[in-house]
């Protein structure tokens, strides 16, 4: 790792953010979700999965979105093989892009909670939860952005992410019996565990998440892989 | 170091199809070395072998004495500068910028950025958005990417075949420099007088095979039938064999005053091309 080659391009990719209005659009999506959540409940707090489904929202429209479409973008552009044909290496191009979607994360997340309420993220444990759930979501934006070819085949990608991973606390809306096999898989789900984790002091769920991170981690790994050479 | 690129044996397999048959040539350090051959003669995938963006079916390469296998290092990549098809700038960003992200990460000091818009004739566009410039400007700024750096080896694949004979000519003089000053230049173009003009040596490569190696004047001679091209006024056309016993002929009808124009047979790069494959250079 080299920190001047990942300061020019979180320079290169915030420089680039700011004149992509389809990323500046992004980051707006949850803030105005949790405005219009702020408002239903008429001052009381927000039930904890309506605040993960804000959270969910930030981290799939903000965090993977913005990750895909970039990765995509300098694939369909080939821009990212002159990035790999420097010296930067792999590892110095995620950090840097992935410093400039943290960064728009945090914004969009700090704002949407400032409206949804803030406090049951005030423990360690939730912390991690977030860290570790961000880290999920990014891995898959990395991944799948590095297998897409084009900025348009995200939006293919994208969709099965937000409602399977983003989305996740809104299948109890489905009216699925409590045995529903859907459910109990759901329930295995990042967003699910970490919703469970307020009810419980388990460290379970938070190792759960962790599982489905790695798992992420992998699969950005093996994408990488295909995308180093033209074998 | 003897050799800046030296392949032995090189074959490239894409499912079941031969791109590269077994090929073997070296480049010496300070040389222009030109590879041409028509499209799919397996140009690109040589370049791309021998920048570590493929990998080898079969056989050794070395380039700045590092096995391909270490291609990926960045002590590699810092050595060598690469302008191929493969080569793209940030749409959004302007010119400046472009070439200061590829000045970071190369280490390279900011200075550089000037001193190759200048070489590159693009001083006044630096703080244009790179979508706004022409194909030919685009095309400018990548060999300036290229190059920023001031590699030990560049490949170039095709680097003037977007550009006008002016900028193409401006861009030849700055590649002559730049090996003036010790730089391998490893070029793939179509263009013959590119090639005529730039390369020390070059190879013709046809259905992934080298089919004739050499400088470009050996080439000539090896191919010319050594006769001279006699048009007399009265707009005969004569081939005279390259022999003592046409001497005398030749001197008489120049003593006569019959000779309009007198050439030897020089036949061109894309001539030989054509002799050698069958085929044209497009």
């Amino acid at each position: 790792m080299n920190t001047q080659r990942i300061g020019a391009i979180f320079e290169k990719d915030i420089k680039d953010f700011m004149k992509n209005m389809m990323l500046l659009m992004m980051p707006i999506v949850p803030i105005i979700l949790a405005l219009i959540y702020s408002r239903l409940g008429e001052g009381e707090e927000l039930p904890i999965p309506m605040l993960y489904l804000i959270v969910g929202v930030t981290f799939s429209s903000v965090t993977a979105s913005c990750m895909m479409t970039m990765m995509a973008e300098e694939n369909e552009k080939k821009t990212l093989r002159g990035l790999m044909l420097s010296p930067a290496s792999f590892m110095d191009i995620i950090i840097g892009k992935s410093l400039v979607v943290g960064l728009m994360t945090f914004i969009a997340l700090a704002i949407s909670l400032f409206f949804a309420g803030v406090k049951p993220f005030l423990s360690v444990q939730a912390i991690i939860g977030l860290i570790l759930l961000f880290l999920f979501f990014l891995f898959l934006g990395i991944g799948i952005g590095l297998f897409t070819k084009s900025v348009a085949s995200t939006s293919a990608y994208l969709m099965p992410v937000m409602f399977l991973f983003g989305f996740t606390p809104m299948i109890e809306f489905f009216g699925l019996g409590e045995d529903s096999i859907a459910i109990t898989i759901a329930d295995l789900f990042p967003i699910m565990q970490l919703i469970k984790m307020h009810d419980t002091n388990s460290w379970v769920p938070i190792g759960v998440v962790a599982i489905w991170t790695i798992g992420a981690a992998l699969f950005t790994y093996i994408c990488f892989k295909k995308e180093r050479t033209d074998d | 170091m003897e050799n800046a690129i030296k392949v032995t044996g090189l074959r490239k397999v894409f499912d079941q199809h031969a791109a590269i048959e077994d090929i073997s040539f070296s480049v010496k350090p300070g040389e222009i070395f030109g590879l041409l051959g028509p499209s799919g003669s397996g140009k690109t995938t040589t370049i791309k072998i021998l920048t570590g963006e493929l990998g080898q079916t079969a056989g050794d390469v070395y380039v700045l004495d590092i096995n391909a296998p270490l291609f990926g290092t960045a002590d590699f990549k810092s050595r060598i500068g690469i302008l191929s098809d493969n080569s793209s700038l940030y749409e959004r960003l302007t010119v400046y910028d472009n070439l200061k992200l590829f000045c970071k990460l190369y280490d390279a000091p900011l200075e550089q950025i000037e001193v190759m818009l200048d070489e590159v004739n693009l001083k006044e566009a630096r703080s244009k958005v790179v979508s706004k410039l022409s194909k030919g400007m685009k095309q400018r700024v990548l060999l300036a990417k290229a190059l920023i750096h001031k590699p030990e080896l560049v490949f170039l694949d095709e680097p003037t075949s977007a550009l006008d004979p002016g900028n193409a000519a401006h861009i030849h003089r700055g590649l002559q420099k730049l090996n003036e000053a010790g730089t391998t230049i490893f070029i793939t173009t179509h263009d013959m007088e590119e090639a005529t003009e730039l390369c020390d040596r070059v190879a013709f490569l046809d259905k992934g095979k080298i089919q004739e190696l050499g400088s470009p004047d050996e080439l000539r001679y090896k191919y010319s039938t050594h006769a001279f091209h006699v048009e007399t006024f009265d707009d005969e056309r004569l081939v005279i064999e390259n022999e003592a016993g046409n001497a005398d002929k030749i001197r008489d009808l120049i003593a006569n005053g019959e000779v309009k124009s007198i050439q030897s047979d020089n036949p061109t790069l894309g001539q030989i091309f054509l002799k050698v494959t069958g085929k044209e250079l497009v």
